[in-house]
């Protein structure tokens, strides 16, 4: 019976439920793009390792004066050599340094892809290990051969269908042969962070030999052993390095010691950003759809004063009527919160294919089915008490 | 005693005029009795019927029925006696235009919380009585005013009530249809129910064991005809 009642007030209907359908659209699709938002930035800060630190010239994230960083001393192997030394509770040191190259296959070409002078030790400070083939061996390293592990990517783009282990590819100018090729880590990149399946590995002795070591900055890796806690292990990350650049107690440290936390920093203020204007959005909507719907319930309830008067002369108690109205204002509501949904199917297969990975996952749906259910109830209630409370008679006299 | 009224008084406030609808009227109605209420229009008669129905708490005085003290009632209470024991039947038939007869009919069933089969079997077998069986799955506005007025009283009659009131059942048909009425009034009579029935004319009125005249919101006369009814239907006829 609630549903015929909608059914005459379709046109009106449709128009005030607009405000749910947005608000849902929007709850759906904040918690879509946070989900896969989580869901990437995992797989990004796996690959990272969560017991390394990184000693870099410039801090990953930088909130002051950008130039002040420019200033400061390029980190070489000579000052790895010496951490490698001092440092008493490093399980391991990794030097890696980094530029972008054309590389080529025969006839195919890749424009500016990542090109890592690493070591064999790159493994031990991440995640990510060779699904084919082998790794870089400190043989590579010492004898300075021009050897290269590629990313799952690379392989499916340069080799295709090719096996490309023992291949000879050109590294920008120069002849590498494929080695290994690593498994795939399946993520896009965070944000403008690195696609991990799109790099290549090249011992860090023939990227000098090959691209020059001149004005080329390090990234050095430090695992800390199992024994000794993080912070523990920043600290004398920090002395040793701090005497390792003599700097006298006054001066300010001239390196940056990066770890994955500042990227959990980051994503969380990304997420804080996605998430308030998604909220603020989902309750602007919202309310302005529940005015609405409390509006045409307020309009039901006056056209039908004497339906509910013949209700209740009949035997219907409050809380029957009460329902009643609240049943048919949550049914609008979910209405439009299923539009809403529909929706969100179409808003989400666009952020999965423009932005990241996303995917609408049930508890998203039942929350969506939650929350314009409740915006029914909430917004029908004041009608749907006002019917209730008729007095039966004056309601059976309404013209 | 199947109703009882003392000393009951309905004031409704136009603006800063006070109206008396009904002043200190007392009435003792006994279980089937058959009792027809008459007066001038702005008698109080429809006053009268929408207290003994509940649908409406009187200013001042007191109200047993069934030996129960209906004054000291809540809405829903109140409500509840409406559903169980009283059926009522309008002038204006008062059916939900968008609903089925059948709907219609059934839904003191669903007020009163019966199961559904049950509510099925009882919804049906009153529309039967008043003879609507063909008609159970229109809706109030393909029917005749006589038809609506059968599917008020299989509504009216669904919960097996004891007591029917009728306000002027007859005022809106011609008085062919008006008899057809009346003639489901008597049946419910003999079936064991007590008929309180409003109405202008005397024609109608004679269908009664009792007659009761209001004037001004009081009781202007109490009679018992000589058991008239049977013969006034063969003046009828
Ligand atoms: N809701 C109301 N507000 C004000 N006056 C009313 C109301 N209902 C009835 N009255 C007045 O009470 C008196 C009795 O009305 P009513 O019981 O309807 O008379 P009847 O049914 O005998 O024609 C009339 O004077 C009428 O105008
Ligand atoms: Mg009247």
């Amino acid at each position: 019976m609630a549903l015929t009642a909608i059914k005459a007030n379709k046109s009106r209907g449709v128009l005030t439920t607009l405000g749910i359908v947005i608000g849902i659209l929007a709850v759906v699709t904040t918690m879509t793009a946070a989900n896969g938002l989580g869901n990437n930035f995992r797989e990004s800060i796996s690959a990272l390792g969560s017991d390394v630190l990184y000693v870099s010239k410039r801090p990953w994230i930088i909130t002051g004066n950008f130039l002040s960083f420019r200033n400061r001393k390029n980190l070489d192997l000579k000052e790895v050599e010496k951490l490698e030394q001092r440092l008493t509770s490093a399980k391991a040191i990794n030097p890696s340094t980094n530029t972008n190259k054309n590389v080529k296959y025969r006839s195919k070409t890749l424009e500016g892809t990542t090109i890592i002078g690493t070591t064999d030790k790159q493994l031990m400070v991440s995640s990510s290990v060779p699904g084919d083939g082998r790794f870089l061996t400190p043989f590579d390293v010492q004898f300075k051969r021009n050897v290269c592990v590629i990313g799952s990517e690379i392989k499916d783009l340069l080799f295709g269908d090719v096996n490309p282990i023992n291949k000879k590819m050109k590294i920008g100018r120069h002849n590498y042969r494929v080695v290994g090729v690593m498994e795939k880590q399946g993520s896009a990149g965070f944000f403008g962070g690195p696609n991990f399946d799109k790099q290549i590995f090249i011992p860090i002795s023939a990227f000098a030999k090959s691209f020059g070591s001149r004005n080329r900055d390090l990234n050095i890796a430090v695992k800390a052993a199992p024994h000794i806690s993080l912070s523990d292990f920043e600290f004398e990350v920090i002395g040793e390095m701090r005497k390792i650049r003599k700097l006298k107690p006054a001066e300010e440290d001239d390196f940056s010691i990066n770890q994955m936390n500042q990227l959990v920093g980051a994503y969380n203020s990304v997420m804080g950003v996605i998430v308030s204007i998604g909220l603020v959005i989902t309750g602007i909507s919202l309310f302005v759809g529940g005015i609405g719907v409390m509006n045409i319930m307020f309009v039901s309830v006056t056209e039908r004063t004497r339906e509910i008067g013949i209700r209740k002369a009949i035997g219907a108690k409050r809380r029957s009527i009460l329902s009643q109205f609240l049943f048919e204002s949550s049914i609008i509501c979910l209405i439009g919160g299923l539009i809403g949904l529909l929706l969100s199917i179409g808003a989400t297969a666009l952020i999965s294919k423009l932005v990241m990975p996303a995917s609408l996952s049930l508890p998203i749906v039942s929350v969506a089915i939650l929350v314009s259910v409740a915006t029914g109830v909430l917004s029908g209630f004041i009608p749907a008490l006002k019917a209730a409370k008729l007095n039966p008679i004056d309601a059976l006299r309404y013209e | 005693m199947a109703l009882e009224i003392q000393n009951v008084s309905k004031t409704y406030m136009m603006g800063t005029e006070a109206v008396h609808a009904l002043q200190s009227v007392s009435l003792s109605i006994e279980e089937n009795e058959y009792i027809a209420i008459m007066g001038p229009s702005g008698s109080g008669k429809s006053t009268m019927m929408n207290v003994l129905g509940c649908l409406d708490t009187p200013t001042s005085g007191e109200y047993y029925l069934e030996g129960e003290d209906v004054s000291k009632m809540n809405d829903d209470q109140l409500a509840e006696i409406r559903n169980q024991k009283i059926g009522f039947v309008f002038q204006t038939f008062n059916l939900i235009p968008r609903a089925t007869v059948f709907h219609n009919v059934e839904l003191p069933l669903v007020y009163s919380g019966t199961p559904p089969a049950e509510r099925i079997l009882m919804a049906n077998d009153a529309i039967e009585r008043v003879g609507l069986t063909d008609r159970a799955t229109h809706k109030p506005t393909e029917l005749s005013g006589g038809q609506r007025q059968r599917a008020a009283i299989a509504r009216a009659l669904v919960n097996k009530p004891t007591i029917i009131l009728a306000d002027e059942p007859t005022g809106n048909l011609d008085s062919v249809t008006g008899r057809e009425i009346m003639a489901i009034l008597d049946g419910l009579h003999k079936a064991g129910n007590t008929i309180i029935l409003v109405t202008h004319e005397q024609e109608i009125a004679e269908h009664a064991h009792r007659i009761v005249k209001l004037r001004d919101g009081q009781v202007e006369s109490d009679v018992r005809p000589n058991r008239v009814g049977r013969n006034a239907d063969v003046v009828l006829n």
